[in-house]
């Protein structure tokens, strides 16, 4: 037999792990496992019950598979209930939200990072804490303030509404973000010859990154999802946005609520798969931001 | 290349109880390696911000080639600052961080190829051009951080603790290579540190601070051999010097309560309480000298440092590799009579 060299000895494999825990029992592991299953299950049920319903000609409150499938509800939900005007207005509001947002929190962030004040605590704290107002209190001023203004069925008004709602909590998150992007960096661009707004630009932004992307995501997110709010601004069918629409389909008979529940689970595909398919794409970035903003709490 | 003058500068932050830099007057000379240097909190990266721009001074002013930079935008003062964390910019390569400074300014492309080459030879970091910053050792990354304070060709060149990041090895490496560097391109410049050895071995003037206040401004010689006041003698010199509580008695120096010495000629011939300092090389092991016990000998190879006990204190004194007391020994102590420093005992200023 040769003798193996040093080299050739660290190359040889460890063999593979052939028993599933070092330190637990046989039982331990399924028992582990079956609770995943479990939680996993309870989470993706609503979504298995979306993507059959939707398809299913006569689809029931819970999950089965469709008797007959379909794409008729699709056709519906375009023909009868205007859906292309809905998806339009909120893919519009959702993305105008994100943008003015996150040029917003970005500087008030960066600006509060930054600022040398002897209660800087204090003034973060009262940011933060304008998150907290619910919004059913600030409904009926909210409502008398934009017809005033003339903001109601108006994408203004929803831009503007959407995009003030998550404020606060942005501005507190992006403040963290900048709080994490050491101060010696914009001051080394300064020596280096650009103005501080373009130091922003070119060196603090993109090192926070990830906190845009996570200002972004919640952005849209927030806007994409808002019901309340629309109620109050909206009440013509061209403003109207998926939410709204999906309230629609409830109101048949009068008196008499009937849900069709395939018009609701087509409506609620379409209203799922744009966020599923942002957050597909940049989910890495959006797990390390999400991380990263967590690490001081 | 430039002159530099702080002129009575005072800067105090909000809710701070004494000044961060104290009437801070200071002269530091065209092509100077000027070393600032004190303890932590001693004011120092303050003032050195100050001249970048990146602090404002409430009282006095400042000076490069005689016009007041006081009013001027960082990017309008032309001096390149060497951060202690590098401050290098993560999301560029290293060829970009070292060309942003000329991007900025708008050179044209051949002259900033041109540079930035130049200085990566000059500092032997060519090799690392392609990488990012956070593939490199700090030792790397602080040559980057030099290159691009180099490539900008600025009036003066400030260093903020740019060494102490580094580990002990390198260091004392890299301090070689900075001062033969500066020599070579004879800019001005302000170095910042903590570490007493550094500031020997790299100036050509060291100015010691404390507590917002400048202490001494002097040659490191000078400051070694005539410190001004207790507290340069304390800090300059390892193992630091010793301190003893001395008496006038009759023309001789009464230290210790017994060590007589001659007293050399004291500039307030009035004060009786004084303080004696001793650098440890200072003091010789003499068989007629006196007498002391030894606590511990410290070798270090080319010398020894035996600790002593005189009364209550604890002297430290040099000798010889050869000479190694054991604990407990008794030995004869000789003070070099050049060597007797004298300070007040109340104010710590040198009197001798």
């Amino acid at each position: 037999m040769t003798a193996i060299g040093p080299q050739a000895q660290a190359q040889v494999a460890v063999p593979p792990r052939t028993r599933p825990l070092e330190g637990g029992s046989r039982l331990e592991f399924v028992l582990m496992h079956a609770a995943f299953l479990a939680i996993a299950a309870f989470f993706l049920a609503p979504f298995v019950w979306l993507f059959t319903a939707a398809f299913d000609a006569h689809a029931q409150a819970y999950i089965r598979w469709p008797e007959q499938l379909t794409l008729d509800n699709f056709v519906q939900i375009f023909d009868r209930y205007a859906f292309a005007t809905a998806l339009q207005n909120s893919v519009f509001v959702a993305v105008s939200t994100m943008v003015l947002t996150v040029c917003v929190v970005s500087l008030a962030g960066y600006s509060l990072s930054r600022i040398e004040v002897r209660h800087k605590a204090w003034i973060t704290y009262a940011i933060l804490l304008l998150q907290t107002m619910p919004l059913s209190a600030t409904m009926v001023p909210i409502y008398g303030l934009a017809r005033e203004l003339g903001l109601r069925n108006s994408y203004l008004g929803l831009i503007l509404i959407h995009s003030a709602i998550e404020l606060p909590f942005l501005v507190w998150l992006m403040k963290g973000f900048f709080d994490s992007v050491p101060r010696h960096l914009e001051e080394a661009a300064w020596l280096d010859g650009r103005t501080k707004f373009r130091a922003l630009f070119e060196i603090v932004l993109p090192v926070a990154r990830p906190g845009i992307a996570v200002a972004a995501g919640l952005s849209f997110l927030s806007a994409w999802a808002e019901v309340l709010m629309v109620l109050i601004l909206v009440d013509q069918q061209s403003m109207k946005t998926i939410p709204l629409a999906f309230y629609e389909t409830f109101r048949t008979a009068g008196g008499y609520t009937e849900v069709q529940y395939g018009l609701v689970a087509a409506m609620g595909v379409l209203y799922v798969l744009p966020v599923m398919a942002v957050f597909f794409a940049t989910r890495r970035l959006m797990v390390r931001g999400l991380m990263a903003s967590t690490r001081g709490l | 290349m430039a002159k530099v003058e702080y002129d009575n500068v005072w800067r105090q932050f909000v809710g701070q109880e004494r000044a961060a830099v104290a009437g801070l007057t200071l002269d530091i000379a065209d092509g100077e390696f000027l070393v600032l240097l004190g303890p932590s909190g001693c004011g120092k990266t303050t003032a050195l911000r100050m001249l970048a721009g990146l602090e404002h001074p409430d009282r006095g002013d400042i000076r490069v080639d005689g016009r007041s930079v006081v009013g001027l935008e960082p990017k309008d003062r032309d001096v390149a600052l060497v951060f202690q964390s590098y401050a290098l910019y993560p999301h560029m390569s290293v060829r970009d961080n070292i060309r942003y400074p000329l991007r900025v300014r708008g050179l044209p492309s051949a002259d900033q190829e041109r540079r930035v080459t130049r200085a990566a030879e000059l500092l032997r970091i060519e090799h690392l051009l392609p990488r990012r910053p956070g593939q490199l050792s700090g030792g790397e990354q602080q040559r980057v951080a030099l290159a691009r304070a180099i490539v900008r060709e600025p009036r003066v060149y400030l260093m903020d603790e740019p060494l102490s990041n580094l580990d002990a090895k390198l260091r004392t490496h890299t301090r070689t290579e900075l001062k033969a560097l500066q020599k070579q391109l004879g800019v001005t410049t302000i170095f910042v540190t903590h570490d007493q050895a550094e500031a020997m071995t790299m100036a050509d003037r060291i100015a010691v601070l404390d507590a917002g206040h400048l202490q001494q401004l002097g040659a490191p010689d000078d400051v070694y051999q005539h410190p001004a006041n207790l507290f340069v003698a304390q800090f300059i010199g390892s193992p630091p010097m010793n301190v003893l509580a001395a008496q006038r008695d009759d023309g001789v120096l009464v230290v210790a309560g017994g060590w007589r010495m001659p007293i050399p000629k004291l500039r307030d011939a009035g004060a009786a309480t004084l303080t004696v300092g001793l650098r440890p090389e200072a003091i010789f092991l003499a068989n007629d000298g006196y007498p002391a016990e030894v606590l511990v000998s410290e070798p270090l190879g080319s010398e020894v440092i035996v600790n002593v006990k005189l009364g209550d204190a604890l002297v430290k004194v040099r000798t010889g590799p050869d000479v190694r007391p054991q604990a407990g020994d008794r030995v004869g102590l000789r003070a070099d009579p050049a060597g007797v420093r004298v300070f007040d005992r109340d104010t710590g200023v040198a009197l001798a």
